[in-house]
């Protein structure tokens, strides 16, 4: 056990420590040591780089960290979404980089429900996107405290995509984009994406690996054995994230593969395996070829309700998602340009969260599911029908004098749902750049006395159309079918049309 | 829908394994159990069983998967002699009765696995050859042999696969170093995968000999 004192290759005059124990965690390519503060890791690459790889890992502690300390919402990406290396270091000739240390919600505090083994182990995506880690029957479930509610896998979902619209933004293509680089946290509902110093930048420097299998791209696979320096060859690029990002929302929110389905391409495993992921790589749930349906017979038995699309379907994570979903899946599988992007994904997750509605079933392990555009909405998850009368509130914009067209965006209401100042106005929009201020909720709906109302607790300007009535501050107006509510004023205020279902 | 891996061990139980190296190998053994349990994607696939061999070979696991696993004491006798080629023998049946082929209709298991661990060489050497011959029509995705100890003889595990691994000691350090490594290589296929082609073994750790 020894402290060793290592200089930073990019500013002399900056040192790091780490403690040299002989046995360093071991990741696939580094081999990593703790500082003595535990603040940060240096993580040595186990095999000397060449020129290329050190002139990368010395861009993105510098250029590209630079960029985004620049940038909007720095300390939002530096601290909530990634992992980024900032200095380097070198020692025997090996090269280390210098990573702040993972927060301890990534690490399990039970784990398994029946034993302690994976108790301080990092919670990598992979726990979380299987269905037989939740599956009573299981032997090794985990502990139900470490699952978090499908609201949780939304916001994961959305830290993700800003994470990759980020390095997308900044010209960079992650290229290895799978459960293995990214830790989440579905108690607090976080994710951090890991691993950064292989970012691909398009063009300067060529990618290492071609991914993590369940997560490399149909076209990557198709060209694999084309020599690198073939034309044809397709190596992972931002387009090829695009792929993989869609892959690990969907596993995340559905708990299985979208191309893991029944058809057998070839006898030989690992020939069907690269078929079945490239070049006839077909969405489980397409809506015409059926060819690669689940066959719900042959699935595990802690695997079935999960792992069958008739039970829960694509479908359940509302139209928004849906679409981008066969997008994905559908027309983008084989044509990686029709691939929705990451801020499409980030916009139609933050839209549908607000057609989240409360499950009300106590005992409902998911707690939260999206309003079906049924009279009769049920929980998908537990099959609990919604009990009572159920406000959808639909977003206007003024087009011109009293023309009011609608936005495409729903708000649907439950009780204690507040309102914020993004549904208000078309100026406030929902990201990681909105200051603390802008995150205030600015009312909220309650079911009170029998009756669907909304507090105005900090508008001006807000209206009841229909009877003409003002909603000053602390008042509250009630939400019956028809009601029309001015939310504000002032240029790009917006509307409520309310509709009250399931009466 | 997933694929199994099967992974198959056969563990040296004969006399010279008594005393420490007996200990050092349930060890190293449940430590291994208990390194794949920490991996989900290994949860999520891999079925184990063990076959112990002395005089007599005994499936002391029939195949189970990694979280129905129950942990076992491998005992062996104070003296007796290796019947290697017994043990192959019985893998070749385990397998065939095991394995799931794929067919044009139901997705088989991937090409299981066999890790081969011994301290000393074959007591049945014309059985261990002739079952050499039928373990390699199996079509294993990987076969890795392990001599530890001093006694142990490289040149008939490597009869059966170029992966041989020599370790000097049958103490528990070595070991649990050696299944460490072995799970490192069960875990190969779920990460990264470079540009190039096949998929390979990891480097073995530093204090391991690989006998090519």
């Amino acid at each position: 056990m020894k402290t060793v004192t290592v200089p930073s290759i990019i500013d002399p005059s900056r040192s790091y420590k780490y403690i040299d124990n002989g046995s360093p965690k071991q990741g696939g390519v580094k081999d990593v040591y703790f500082s003595p503060d535990k603040k940060y890791v240096v993580a040595f690459f186990r095999t000397p780089l060449d020129y290329n790889q050190k002139d990368r890992i010395r861009r993105i502690v510098t250029l590209y960290l630079d960029n985004i300390k620049k940038g909007n919402a720095a300390d939002y990406f530096l601290q909530d979404i990634y992992r980024w290396p900032y200095d380097a270091v070198e020692r025997d000739g090996k090269t280390g980089v210098i990573v702040p240390i993972y927060d301890s919600r990534f690490f399990f505090r039970k784990g398994y429900g029946a034993n302690d083994n994976i108790k301080g182990g990092e919670k990598v995506g992979k726990w979380f996107t299987a269905p037989s880690f939740r599956n009573k029957q299981y032997p090794l479930f985990l502990d139900s405290t470490e699952l978090g509610d499908w609201l949780s896998y939304f916001q994961i979902a959305i830290s993700i995509c800003r994470g990759v619209k980020k390095m997308h933004q900044m010209g960079l293509a992650h290229s290895d984009l799978s459960y293995n680089n990214v830790l989440v946290d579905p108690v607090t509902r976080s994710a951090n994406i890991i691993d950064l110093d292989g970012l691909v930048v398009p063009g300067l420097f060529p990618p290492e690996v071609i991914g993590t299998a369940d997560f490399i791209a149909p076209e990557v696979l198709r060209t694999k054995h084309l020599k690198l320096s073939d034309t044809g060859r397709i190596l992972p690029n931002q387009r090829t994230d695009l792929h993989a990002l869609a892959v690990l929302i969907y596993m995340y929110l559905l708990r299985r593969h979208p191309l893991r389905g029944g058809k057998i391409w070839d006898l030989d495993a690992e020939k069907d395996e690269l078929m079945a992921m490239g070049e006839k790589a077909l969405f489980i749930e397409h809506s015409s070829d059926k060819t690669n349906r689940v066959k719900t017979d042959q699935l595990r038995k802690w695997d079935v309700i999960w792992g069958n699309p008739e039970k829960i379907p694509y479908t359940i994570t509302g139209p928004y998602l849906s679409e981008l979903f066969r997008r994905a899946f559908i027309d983008g599988l084989h044509n990686p340009m029709l691939r929705p992007i990451a801020n499409e994904w980030e916009t139609a997750l933050i839209k549908t969260v607000d057609l989240i509605q409360p499950c009300s079933n106590p005992s409902c392990e998911e707690k939260w599911y999206v309003f079906d555009n049924t009279a009769k909405p049920a929980c998908p998850f537990c099959g609990t029908p919604h009990k009572g009368p159920l406000p959808v509130a639909d977003l206007y914009y003024k087009f011109k004098d009293d023309l009011w067209k609608p936005e495409g965006h729903r708000l649907m209401v439950y009780h204690n749902q507040h309102l914020f100042k993004w549904h208000v106005s078309r100026k406030i929009i929902r990201n990681e750049s909105l200051g603390a201020e802008d995150k205030k909720p600015v009312g909220y709906f309650a079911y009170h006395q029998h009756k669907w109302v909304l507090v105005n607790q900090s508008l001006d300007g807000m209206k009841d159309l229909v009877t003409q009535q003002e909603i000053p501050r602390n008042a509250m107006v009630e939400l019956t079918s028809g009601s029309k509510i001015l939310l504000s004023d002032k240029e790009g205020g917006r509307l409520l049309y309310i509709t009250i279902t399931n009466q | 829908m997933t694929r199994r891996l099967l992974a198959y061990f056969l563990l040296d139980t004969s006399g010279s394994m008594h005393g420490e190296p007996i200990q050092a190998l349930n060890n190293g053994f449940n430590g291994l159990i208990s390194m794949l349990r920490s991996d989900p994607q290994a949860m999520d696939s891999l079925h184990v069983s063990v076959i112990t061999f002395d005089k007599e070979v005994k499936n002391i696991v029939p195949l189970t998967d990694l979280a129905s696993f129950q942990p076992v004491e491998i005992k062996c006798p104070e003296s007796g002699p290796t019947h290697t080629g017994q043990a192959l023998d019985m893998l070749c049946d385990l397998v065939k009765a095991d394995l799931v082929k794929g067919s044009t209709e139901r997705k088989g298991d991937w090409k299981p696995l066999l890790f081969v661990f011994t301290d000393g060489k074959p007591s049945d050497l014309p059985l261990y050859r002739t079952a050499i011959t039928k373990i390699k029509a199996l079509d294993f995705g990987m076969i890795v042999g392990c001599a530890a100890g001093p006694k142990a003889e490289t040149s008939f595990l490597k009869e059966l696969t170029n992966e041989v691994v020599r370790l000097d000691t049958t103490d528990v350090n070595t070991l649990t170093t050696f299944f460490k490594w072995v799970s490192s290589s069960i875990e190969m296929g779920s990460k990264s995968q470079g540009t190039g082609e096949n998929m390979v073994l990891p480097p073995p750790p530093g204090e391991l000999i690989i006998v090519v």
